[in-house]
């Protein structure tokens, strides 16, 4: 009981599950793993980029800012967190050898994805409605070409949980086989990861 | 104390963690969420704010990339590249901040 | 060779180093011209100079193109080519068609050209590197959709392999966005808008996918690592290539009268193209380190590996130099981009096309590699032309710089011709790297008449 109520509050404090005699090892694809670090560069310059140029005009991205919908972008941060959680939970059931069980977490995890696209559609709806584009002043930009280069990831992460998808339906995935299901769902967390910074970034600082 | 698990543990090592773990992660990514959506409700501002926001960011870019991108069992450079990209992204972000406070 | 039909290849190859040499000989005389201004004139002036030495550019790596596609598809399709006779029958018509073009820039004038080929009806000429009259530009696109056509029929009816896919990708995209070269719109702002999709999309775009897989090619030839390794390189290679490449066009909008966000486009995403260059530098020394076998051939792995270097430099390192808008804003146009054109087009393209002709011929000509002597020649030939490269960019680096700082950071500036009197000296110096380029070519060419014993034939 005692260890529970601890774990629960400090989750680093929960054993890894993992025999520390097991060698280090990449998880899926070293590949897509540069992919990564050349996608996490483009986006840390454009974050760099917006926070310098934001430095410059302080009070135009103030304003502007507040003008942004924050609450559409909780709950796409909520969406992409809880669909990392369900891409998770399709990985480690593929270890544990459950590898059609993952394709119906695959499902959730996708589901979450599509929410992103839907409320992110509204937004852009909304701002275009409002007379928002990409010449309208510096913020709009930043802001449209920020969001709209990771709409676009999502997109495309999308398209990657729709073939792991069919890859656990077919069972493809399993304990002596997790590469392609780790090469997937290591591309969709960057996904997130990415928004983790963009949100606080674009949508509260101030 | 768990003799019988690091037994099983033996037969089937994981490289990604718990169900349990995964989904007490999940629970402090999401309260983390909220609190950053209620600092911008608030329309809270300043230094302070913005370094807790970014503090915020941090700790659920950790998670994300220790556990569930699975960084923690994987060569160490791997782990260090994406935080030290998080710690420089962050860092530049806040330098950039100050230069605004200044203007 | 393991298909009869892959011999095509030889008389684009052929005709490819043929142009090349034409190429070098305007370059020398142009880098005379810049200090002897009127040196050949009126015969050959400067501006017509500088378009035949361009143009010629274009149509050779074209042909190299053409050639390595025409020895790589079948061995990788694993069949004959669909029509080797329609593949030499474009090959003449090609040929035919560039010279014609070639020999209207040196005897008639440019505006007579025009008129004799109905620019007047379909306005397409004038344009930097699309000078090209409007019949040439109508035969290009006869011969591109000829050769796509071959091309494909032969992978449809073979083994598709990642190489030859994006190989062939490479190759439509190059033929699709040529036909923006058709639109000519009045509004200059436009016309430079779309007149980059061919300059850009070339040369940061869809070029970069030919060139890789040329690369993977001939790596999975000399080194005999696994094929599905150099595949997953290559995706990733064409990834970044793609995303950089596309929206890095915005680099060449920061001035031209489109909107201020291109700018910030511009800046960041063409920051990042050196990256696909860099990965292409790792995977060609990762490949050669952990080779499987000792090809004869080791001129071959030398020009792939100098391919790899080279590239980075000149389109990665030297393009980045100058890429962001506030730089840009001072160097735009100056001597510091003919450093850049300079390095990029002889390490990415010259030296990828040369890499595969390096390869290809020996075999080409019945033998798996060339005597040592010819390789050693041909090894001098490399570093020669690479190393009098390296000091053709420096060179006009300074000069550059040089040019940016007395005509536009300087609190009194001065006029453009004052400035060029000023960076003679470097020109000079340009001149006597080119001198030595030229002997490195001499050099490489020599390497194909050098006799010896040839390496008996082995299936790689």
């Amino acid at each position: 009981m005692n260890t529970c109520a601890q774990t629960l509050v400090n989750p680093s404090a929960l054993p890894a599950v993992a025999s520390d005699s097991a060698p280090r090892r990449l998880p899926g694809d070293l590949a897509i793993w540069f992919f990564i670090l050349a996608e996490l560069l483009a986006f840390g310059a454009f974050f760099i980029a917006y926070a310098f140029a934001r430095a410059n005009n302080v009070e135009l991205f103030n304003a502007q800012q507040l003008a942004l919908d924050r609450n559409a972008g909780a709950i796409n941060t909520m969406l992409l967190l809880t669909s990392s959680y369900l891409v998770v939970r399709a990985v480690q059931a593929a270890e544990a050898g459950q590898g059609r069980g993952a394709a119906k977490w695959i499902v959730g995890g996708f589901a979450c994805g599509a929410g992103f696209i839907v409320v992110k559609l509204f937004e852009y709806a909304a701002k275009f409605a409002a007379g928002v584009s990409l010449s309208s002043s510096t913020f709009h930009m930043f802001y449209l070409i920020l969001t709209f280069f990771h709409f676009m990831h999502v997109i495309l992460g999308l398209v990657i949980l729709a073939a792991l998808w069919n890859g656990a339906r077919k069972g493809r995935y399993g304990p002596g086989n997790m590469n392609g299901i780790e090469t997937g769902a290591a591309y969709w967390h960057m996904v997130d990861l990415v928004w983790l910074i963009l949100f606080p970034l674009v949508y509260v600082m101030r | 104390m768990q003799p019988q698990r690091s037994s099983a543990l033996a037969l089937h090592h994981s490289d990604h963690g718990t169900p349990l773990r995964a989904t007490v992660i999940w629970v402090v990514l999401i309260a983390a969420t909220i609190v950053t959506w209620s600092v911008g409700e608030t329309g809270a501002a300043g230094p302070a704010i913005v370094g807790l926001l970014f503090s915020i960011a941090f700790g659920k870019g950790t998670m994300i990339i220790l556990d569930y991108m699975a960084l923690r069992r994987a060569p160490l450079m791997w782990p260090l590249l994406a935080l030290g990209w998080m710690t420089l992204v962050c860092a530049l972000i806040g330098i950039a901040y100050w230069k605004g406070l200044a203007a | 060779m393991k298909y009869s039909s892959q011999s095509v290849a030889m008389p684009y190859f052929i005709a490819a180093i043929g142009l090349f040499v034409g190429q070098i000989i305007f370059g020398l005389a142009m880098g005379l011209q810049y200090v002897v201004g009127d040196f050949l004139f009126p015969a050959i002036p400067f501006n017509i100079a500088r378009m035949v030495h361009t143009n010629l550019l274009i149509v050779w790596l074209l042909f190299g193109f053409m050639g390595a596609t025409y020895f790589l598809v079948p061995e990788e399709a694993e069949t004959e080519l669909y029509s080797p006779k329609l593949a030499l029958v474009m090959f003449w018509v090609f040929l035919l068609a560039g010279a014609a073009t070639i020999l209207g820039y040196l005897l008639v004038p440019y505006a007579t050209l025009a008129e004799m080929t109905g620019n007047n009806i379909l306005a397409t000429m004038g344009r930097e590197f699309l000078e090209q009259p409007l019949l040439t530009k109508i035969g290009i696109v006869i011969v591109a959709l000829a050769f796509l056509f071959n091309i494909t029929m032969t992978m449809l009816k073979g083994r598709k392999t990642v190489i030859s896919i994006v190989l062939l990708m490479g190759l439509w995209g190059l033929a699709i966005f040529f036909l923006f070269s058709f639109y000519n719109p009045g509004n200059l702002v436009k016309d430079k808008f779309y007149w980059w999709w061919v300059v850009h999309l070339w040369v940061e775009g869809v070029w970069e996918l030919i060139m890789a897989a040329i690369l993977a090619f001939v790596l999975i030839k000399v080194t005999g690592v696994d094929r599905e390794v150099i595949e997953k390189w290559l995706y990733v290679i064409i990834t970044l290539a793609l995303v950089t490449g596309l929206i890095g066009t915005g680099h060449h909008y920061f001035w031209i009268g489109t909107p201020a966000y291109w700018q910030w486009l511009g800046s960041v995403f063409s920051a990042l193209e050196p990256i696909p260059f860099f990965a292409m530098t790792v995977f060609a020394f990762n490949m050669v380190n952990r080779r499987r076998r000792e090809h004869p051939n080791k001129a071959a792995v030398l020009w792939a590996l100098g391919t790899g270097v080279m590239a980075f430099l000149g389109a990665g390192v030297w393009g980045f130099l100058h890429t962001l808008a506030p730089v840009n804003y001072y160097t735009h146009g100056s001597q510091i981009t003919a450093a850049h054109g300079h390095m990029a087009f002889y390490g990415a393209y010259v030296l990828v096309v040369l890499t595969m002709i390096s390869y290809a011929m020996p075999l080409l000509r019945g033998r798996a590699a060339n005597d040592e002597r010819a390789q050693v020649c041909e090894m001098w030939g490399f570093w020669l032309m690479t190393i009098s490269m390296v000091f053709i960019t420096l060179f006009l680096t300074a000069a550059g710089i040089l040019q940016v700082w007395l005509q536009r950071v300087s609190s009194t500036p001065m006029p453009f011709m004052a400035v060029q009197e000023q960076i003679s000296l470097f020109y000079w110096m340009r001149l006597w790297a080119g001198v030595v380029f030229a002997a490195g070519l001499v050099t490489y060419l020599a390497s194909f008449f050098v006799k010896g014993e040839s390496k008996p034939l082995i299936h790689a």
